[in-house]
């Protein structure tokens, strides 16, 4: 007997696939364990080894250097009281971007709520901020300038973004981090952070529509 | 014309680059460490001084218990005493009452009579009834 395509196949995949397949061990996991024996240095190599990233994501967040450097502080600290905590459950890396964006959404709301630094004077911080501006592009002057311009309607559309939404845009554009990552650091699933990315950049599209129509 | 999403990634891309300036980093393991050392003696002294009381408290044998019972009467006692008043049971200040006593004037003199007249042709410097 002759038999059709049968329709059931994909249940026959082998067994293995059906199972999670193993996590790759944590490159930190010497660093961790060293740090969590009491060893500064250790602990000093995975400050100088995540310092970066963590600086662009808060301060990206922030528009604010005190405030990155403070949050910065406070964020290692906490996670150097905590490392004994830590159970390698998930990478290194995942739990510390965890602890970060945690305090770095708590001091935003706390902000909100304080009358001190308006909007505006978050813009006039981003837009005389010489970190802000690209300087890959300076043997075409014009093109900078209209570049830096960009870049800076671009920084001010960023903080009009809500903060769930500016954070996974600096996670995605700007750290290049995947879906899957930044769903495991702000524990979501991957739709919700494809849907806040999509809703961004639409945001981000209309500010920019102007200034884009301008220079083009 | 709107950028394509591409070409906003593209834009976002180039705050990659952005850094914090040169030494940072030294001057930031500096203050994290400085900081550390502080909070490490804070609680080294805290614990210190726990751990003295609770040794001290373990030395005691049997009195422990009549210490401890005193200890936490004291601590009530001093509770009470000690607390600021509940504001709405303060009583209410009270004012004096001025009670200056005004002296009546003068009354002026009843003429007495020395006898009674009846008669109907007499009028009594009284303002009694003239018959």
């Amino acid at each position: 007997m002759v038999r059709g395509p049968c329709k059931l196949l994909p249940l026959l995949t082998p067994p293995i696939l059906m199972f999670r397949q193993p996590r790759p061990p944590d490159p930190d996991q010497d660093l961790v364990t060293r740090a969590q024996q009491g060893d500064t240095r250790a602990f000093d190599a995975l400050i100088l080894k995540y310092g970066d990233k963590l600086y662009g994501l808060v301060y990206n967040m922030t528009s604010h250097k005190e405030d990155t450097h403070d949050l910065l502080q406070e964020i290692f600290a906490r996670s150097y009281q905590s490392l004994g905590k830590f159970r390698g459950n998930s990478t290194f890396y995942t739990w510390i971007y965890q602890i970060a964006t945690n305090l770095t959404l708590n001091f935003l709301k706390k902000r909100k709520r304080r009358a001190g630094l308006s909007l505006n004077d978050m813009e006039s911080s981003v837009q005389q901020d010489p970190a802000l501006i690209d300087t890959t592009h300076e043997a075409n002057p014009e093109k900078q300038t209209n570049l830096n311009e960009l870049q800076l309607k671009l920084n001010e559309a960023m903080m009009k973004l809500s903060e769930p939404h500016r954070m996974v845009v600096t996670m995605f554009d700007i750290q290049g981090m995947s879906h899957g990552d930044i769903a495991k650091v702000l524990q979501t699933s991957e739709g919700t952070i494809r849907s806040r990315l999509h809703y961004a950049h639409l945001q981000l599209q209309s500010a920019l529509q102007d200034s884009w129509e301008e220079r083009f | 014309m709107k950028p394509t999403v591409e070409q906003i990634g593209n834009l976002l891309a180039l705050k990659r680059n952005e850094r914090p300036e040169e030494g940072y980093w030294q001057d930031f393991l500096c203050e994290f460490h400085h900081q550390q050392r502080e909070q490490a003696v804070k609680q080294s002294g805290l614990k210190a001084f726990f751990g003295r009381i609770s040794e001290w408290f373990s030395n005691l044998e049997s009195s422990k218990w009549a210490y401890g019972a005193g200890l936490a009467y004291a601590s009530v006692a001093a509770y009470a005493l000690l607390s600021p008043p509940d504001p709405g049971k303060q009583s209410i200040p009270v004012t004096p009452v001025n009670y200056q006593v005004v002296p009546a004037p003068a009354a002026t003199p009843v003429e007495q009579l020395n006898q009674l007249d009846l008669s109907p042709s007499t009028q009594g410097s009284a303002g009694e009834q003239v018959f």
